[in-house]
């Protein structure tokens, strides 16, 4: 599904931008962007990703505003979204401080309340308070709206607009639902659109229907069939609900229209950027290679690509092939022997096996050089194929512990944003 | 075990032997992306073959994994293994195949999906492809001709979205054979006896939270039959037990790296790593079973990941309670 009126690609009109470096670093998110998007598959790290971005932006000194999805407890509560709320909550300034942000920076959390923004929808565009309860009313609406899939695409573009009429912000980081079909949350806004332009929908849209049951007669063959279809199936009382449905929205789909080619104006112009989050797991691979095509298909500017979790080498030392060499085990066992000594730190004295624990040093060593190795390997198409398209490449060490605290985020940042890789693990080595 | 009269909800009941897990028609595989549910699928859908049941393993995904998986050198069209097949359901070709039955007038479902307004109105409307998917795979189960069906759900949101959708559609449609069709897909998912949800965690906070939400939504509200979780992927520990405190005396000593062996800050550093890492998967076992108050099979991280038929086999067992 390629969109009707496709700019050019993002990479494309990059490299041709006068003086502009044929890769902008992820510095420049914080700095010349209004929105960043982090889109990718379920599990690699978006959540955290986006709320890094943001916090690293407020550490620049930009009000910034980070919507999350789905974050894990810890993290929501190191933002300070202890309780489910749809509304942005701004960090207090203590808390600012203590997470580094001068003054002059911001940083506002929410939640994205998915039932209650497509809600908000239908009251901002109702004509008037009757056909608005008439869509809450409708069982249609109530399952769409509410438990069916889908709603959350809509409300999430929706959400993002709002935000971005308002001028006390620098910055918005917006986090995507995990989505199976890549884009979704991007195509949401034109899908309905051109839902209420099709000619099956302006026939439910006659007036006339609803009373009369062969009416579509009239109407030519396709939809006349389609119709007939549709009722055989779901009976009549589905299509004089979908009728009554659409009907109502009708009323309030100038608006609606409006808005959805506001929001498209405002995802795929310059003041917006992707980034690409994945991690090493070959289908994770697979999935944000094919993400990256679509992106760039429908125009959007994808700017970076984030590997989170990725198993690194804990020094600037080469990685060790094949088997531990024997030799190089009996200096081992002797250091660890006569540390033991030393420390009488032995389970009982003379119990400690320096032997087995140099052996045993050595071979996860050598396996997790291995899993390093794999990391690389299996993410590097990958990271070719971003950065022939312009974009900036950056590796997430995969963390010790889990990282959805504040720690956790200012490692993510210390990653995407401290640009010199080597830093970072001397860094890690440090601790 | 535990006192039962301090048993509450939360902690593990004594309960009767477990069921086996294939001796039932249905088996759903659902888990947040990045979990490795695919794998479980495959690997469960070797093992029954391997048994002699007639398996097919159905994928949802806009891509086709399984027969990859399973068997890289089978030819498209034929089993990949004996008594083993995979199909992957497209949404759009089962929606046609319905229609096509309920109309029995061949061609008029394909002239109606080529419909740009039905298009446009398929595109916006959420829940069809799940309510289809399903019902391919009810009329999978009538058609016979296999014993058992496990189906990699999606991994889109919650699993229960997938499953709750039939009910959904049931009480959205008020009449005509969608609210009846609907009604038998919504029974077979939760039918006891033939079919079992089987969720897929990692043992880390976000997915063992989520993992614990759907099993106790599942008791609560939807009513599909769940069992016990998979733990996919935890790490074994990294050094003996007779010396666990391996990465604390590699930090205390000094020793450069030669031609041969890394240094030991940085063999301190790998194993401190990996004992974190094996710390973190322990403690979120534990919150798993404590929190979805069910057995939890553990799987174990493969360091390279699952690269093919024998990793499955191995996955399966373990899965199975078989011999390795």
């Amino acid at each position: 599904m390629s969109r009707a009126h496709s700019p050019q690609p993002a990479g494309a009109a990059r490299a041709q931008a006068p003086g502009a470096s044929p890769e902008a670093g992820p510095e420049a998110l914080l700095r010349d962007r209004r929105i960043v998007v982090t889109v990718g598959s379920g599990g690699v790290g978006k959540t955290t990703l986006a709320a890094a971005i943001a916090l690293s932006a407020a550490r620049e000194g930009r009000r910034a505003l980070v919507i999350t999805i789905d974050p894990a407890k810890r993290l929501a509560d190191a933002l300070g979204l202890g309780a489910l709320s749809g509304e942005p909550r701004a960090l207090p300034a203590d808390r600012l401080a203590e997470m580094g942000v001068p003054a002059g920076g911001g940083l506002e959390a929410m939640m994205l309340d998915m039932k209650r923004t497509f809600d908000d929808l239908v009251r901002r565009f109702s004509p008037d308070p009757a056909a608005q309860e008439r869509i809450f009313a409708n069982p249609i609406y109530q399952h769409v709206s509410d438990a069916l899939a889908g709603s959350a695409e809509y409300s999430a573009m929706e959400k993002v607009f709002e935000l971005s009429q308002r001028e006390d912000l620098d910055l918005i980081v917006l986090d995507t639902p995990p989505s199976k079909h890549a884009l979704d949350f991007l195509e949401a806004p034109e899908r309905l659109v051109g839902l209420l332009d099709s000619r099956v929908v302006q026939v439910l849209l006659h007036p006339a229907f609803a009373g009369a049951r062969f009416g579509f007669r009239v109407f030519q063959r396709g939809v006349q069939q389609v119709l007939r279809v549709i009722e055989r199936v779901s009976g009549l009382g589905f299509l004089e609900d979908l009728s009554e449905f659409l009907l109502a929205f009708e009323a309030m789909s100038e608006g609606f229209r409006e808005r959805a080619r506001q929001v498209e104006a405002l995802l795929f112009g310059p003041q917006t950027a992707f980034v690409l989050a994945a991690g090493p797991a070959r289908e994770s691979v697979a999935h944000a290679t094919r993400f990256l095509t679509r992106l760039e298909e429908t125009g959007a500017d994808v700017a970076g690509l984030v590997l989170n979790r990725m198993r690194t080498w804990p020094s600037s030392e080469p990685l060790p092939e094949g088997e531990p060499d024997p030799a190089a085990r009996a200096d081992l066992a002797e250091a660890l022997a006569n540390d033991a000594n030393r420390t009488g730190d032995a389970p009982a004295a003379g119990d400690f096996d320096a032997e087995a624990a140099a052996d045993a040093a050595l071979t996860l060593a050598y396996g997790y050089a291995s899993m390093v190795r794999r990391d690389e390997r299996e993410t590097a198409p990958l990271r070719d194929r971003a950065q022939r398209a312009g974009c900036f490449v950056r590796r997430v060490a995969e963390l010790p512990r889990d990282v959805h605290d504040l720690e956790g985020l200012d490692r993510v940042a210390a990653y995407v944003f401290a640009g010199d890789p080597e830093r970072v693990s001397d860094e890690e080595r440090a601790r | 075990m535990s006192n039962p009269r301090l048993s509450g909800p939360s902690s593990p009941r004594s309960q009767p032997p477990l069921r086996d897990l294939l001796d039932r028609h249905l088996v759903i595989v659902t888990g947040k992306g990045g979990t490795g549910k695919t794998s479980v699928a495959a690997a469960l859908g070797l093992r029954a073959a391997a048994r002699g049941l007639r398996v097919c393993v159905v994928e949802t995904g806009l891509d086709e994994h399984v027969p990859r998986l399973v068997a890289p050198d089978s030819t498209p069209g034929t089993p990949l293994r004996p008594g083993l097949e995979s199909l992957r359901i497209d949404p759009y070709e089962a929606l046609a195949e319905y229609l096509t039955l309920q109309l029995g007038v061949p061609g008029l479902a394909t002239r109606v999906l080529r419909n740009e307004g039905f298009r446009k109105l398929l595109d916006a409307a959420p829940g069809w492809r799940e309510l289809v998917t399903l019902g391919k795979v009810w009329h999978l189960r009538e058609q016979g001709e296999f014993d058992l069906l496990l189906v990699d759900a999606p991994a889109t949101g919650h699993g229960l979205t997938f499953l709750d959708v039939p009910r959904v559609v049931g009480s959205a449609v008020r009449a005509g054979p969608l609210r009846r069709h609907a009604g038998w897909v919504e029974e077979m998912v939760r039918d006891p006896q033939n079919t079992v949800l089987l969720p897929v965690a990692l043992a880390e906070e976000l997915p063992a939270r989520e993992t614990a939400e759907l099993v106790t939504r599942l008791r609560e509200d939807v009513g599909v039959p769940v069992d016990r979780v998979v733990a996919n992927a935890v790490a074994s520990p990294p050094f003996p037990e007779s010396v666990a405190d391996l990465d604390v005396r590699l930090g205390r000593i000094d020793l450069p790296a030669s031609d041969t062996r890394p240094s030991s800050r940085t063999l301190a550093g790998c194993a401190a790593h990996l004992r974190s890492r094996y710390e973190l998967n322990r403690a979120y076992l534990e919150h798993l079973r404590e929190w979805t108050a069910l057995p939890t099979i553990e799987l174990p991280l493969l360091p390279e990941g699952v690269t093919g038929p024998a990793d499955l086999d191995l996955l399966g067992r373990r899965l199975l309670g078989e011999a390795t």
